[in-house]
């Protein structure tokens, strides 16, 4: 497995060369500016660092050349490797999205035909089915809510989304410990 | 089921429902010896062909490998008693096809591709007309491999591999074909075996639906490894809570951590090298944050003030190691205090807000 101290290494790197360049780009920049330039270089130093074997990274680097102005950074740190992650990340959720869709058209199918056959026998007491359905429901919207917060969770389904969540919950670990190792000798280093 | 030693023990210790069982598993090591066996394949009944010794098949092949797969064949008997419960016959079916393939494309003779292709042709036609009576489901599946038999000998896709064996309390057994029967190497099989247990459903869909549940609990294993606190729980839903927790409380320090970097530098370019003058350490270092804490101490004791620090540091090493959600309150205490001074109380999270207020 990628061991985590490599991981935060190629993360550095990649986030120092995105704000170097973004250094480069504007002389003068505002507080918030600043901030967003240095999560957006975190997140994409992120995600290159899985070099598009996860989607989630495919999705937060797709998310990010929506926007123009950060495409040409997203393009920087990627280096080489930009065109065909551009390649993939176009692609992918459209055709995740019509898999999706027909496999739920599938599902609901399916789940009407069972409701009809478990209509006709018995039912067991229904406190049970009560309760079934409820813990049903709450993992059903839990489920959502996890799949906004996971960076193109939407387009994956459950299985795929716990190993997404997997691969993200290591990357943003990381990403946390050196940033905030980075803020720490940073603020250190002023004070003297 | 008399002559393969480590099928034939079980399957004479359990009953004849279990035979039928012990019968499927019998199929693999049965078509192997059918596939050695090259002409004699006309016997219609189990028997005959099992009892055909390995030797025979040497001469039959003409190929060296096949003398390896024999005797890595008898090799395998003995093995699958070990394997009471997981048996692993891609490697069987592997072998197998291995040899088949040498043997047709080591360009021994016309004829002897043709014997194969035959042998094997016959083989899986004997073998779905066998298995019709034990195992139902089995010869649709064959029969509509037939089709892709006609390919080169290495797509003999009869061959099933067994995902995940239960302990055989099932009374039926199914097998579940993949949506796509690829025709790629053996290790890569379109079947899956889930093995209902007693009292369970058995049609397709619920099978199905099992293995896939299997597949989201196993996942669900992992996480909960992952994530700190939750391997006590149980129950999806909360345990998908604290990873939902979990999840945006590392997104919010991504957030807050960077406006701290944004606020402590007015250009965003960190240097290196003043940092490292400045703590002596590298920062590609993962020990990093362990190195900074033990230099914010003596930072402290010049400041005078003992007792906020000591807090302080202890609760920076609390910090490191334990991923709670006690995290998250002290990260919006940290840009707040950083922004208003860059005193080094602002530098990791402090317990109390107002003990820091005194202190500024």
């Amino acid at each position: 497995m990628r061991s985590p101290s490599s991981l935060k290494q190629e993360f550095l790197k990649k986030w120092m060369m995105g704000l170097h360049i973004y250094g480069s780009l504007k002389k003068k920049m505002s507080l918030l500016e600043r901030k967003k330039a240095i999560k957006l270089s975190a997140d994409i130093a992120m995600a290159s660092a899985r070099n598009g074997t996860t989607c989630w990274s495919r999705a937060l680097v797709a998310n990010a050349s929506k926007d123009e102005q950060d495409k040409i950074l997203v393009q920087h740190i990627l280096g080489t490797e930009s065109e065909r992650l551009m390649k993939k990340v176009s692609v992918l959720p459209l055709m995740s999205n019509k898999r999706i869709r027909s496999k739920k058209v599938l599902r609901r199918s399916y789940g009407s035909i069972r409701r009809a056959k478990k209509s006709n026998i018995a039912a067991s007491p229904p406190n049970k089915v009560l309760a079934i359905s409820i813990a049903k429901r709450l993992v059903r919207k839990r489920t959502l809510l996890l799949k906004s917060l996971v960076p193109g969770g939407e387009f994956m389904d459950e299985i795929a989304l716990i190993e997404e969540t997997l691969d993200y919950i290591l990357s943003l670990r990381a990403q946390v410990d050196v940033m905030r190792s980075l803020a720490n000798a940073s603020e250190l280093n002023n004070k003297n | 089921m008399e002559r393969i030693d480590g099928t034939g023990a079980r399957s004479v210790q359990k009953t004849p429902e279990e035979e039928a069982t012990a019968l499927e598993s019998i199929q693999f090591t049965d078509e192997i010896h059918r596939l050695i066996s090259a002409p004699s394949d006309n016997a219609s009944s189990f028997t005959a062909l099992l009892e055909m010794p390995p030797t025979q098949a040497v001469e039959l092949l003409h190929s060296p490998e096949s003398a390896n797969l024999i005797s890595n064949d008898t090799f395998k008997p003995p093995h699958m008693e070990d394997f009471k419960g997981r048996l692993h016959f891609p490697t069987n079916i592997a072998l197998v096809e291995r040899a088949a393939r040498f043997s047709v494309f080591a360009g021994e003779g016309s004829n002897n591709t043709n014997i194969e292709k035959n042998s094997v042709e016959t083989a899986l036609n004997d073998s779905s007309a066998n298995l019709k009576k034990a195992v139902k489901s089995e010869p649709a599946e064959t029969e509509s491999s037939q089709p892709l038999v006609s390919d080169p000998t290495v797509e003999t896709k009869s061959a099933k591999r067994k995902e995940r064996e239960k302990k055989a309390k099932g009374s039926a057994k199914k097998s579940k074909t993949a949506a796509n029967e690829s025709s790629d190497d053996a290790e890569k099989l379109p079947y899956v075996h889930v093995r209902a247990r007693r009292g369970q459903a058995t049609d397709s869909h619920s099978l199905a639906e099992r293995a896939r549940r299997e597949k989201i609990n196993a996942r669900m294993k992992l996480l909960q490894e992952l994530v700190p606190g939750c391997s006590k729980i149980s129950g999806t839903a909360l345990v998908l809570d604290e990873i939902i927790n979990h999840v945006q409380s590392l997104q919010r320090q991504v957030e807050f951590l960077s406006m701290r970097l944004a606020a402590v530098n007015p250009r965003i370019d960190f240097s290196f090298d003043s940092i490292l003058t400045a703590e002596g350490a590298s920062l590609m270092d993962s020990n990093f944050p362990s190195i900074v804490t033990p230099l914010m101490w003596p930072e402290a004791q010049v400041s005078g003030n003992r007792q906020p620090y000591q807090q302080q540091w202890h609760f920076d090493t609390l910090q490191q190691q334990v991923w709670g959600r006690e995290e998250v309150c002290h990260n919006y205490i940290t840009p707040e205090n950083s922004l208003l001074s860059y005193d080094s109380s602002a530098n990791s999270a402090t317990l109390h807000p107002n003990q820091l207020k005194m202190e500024l």
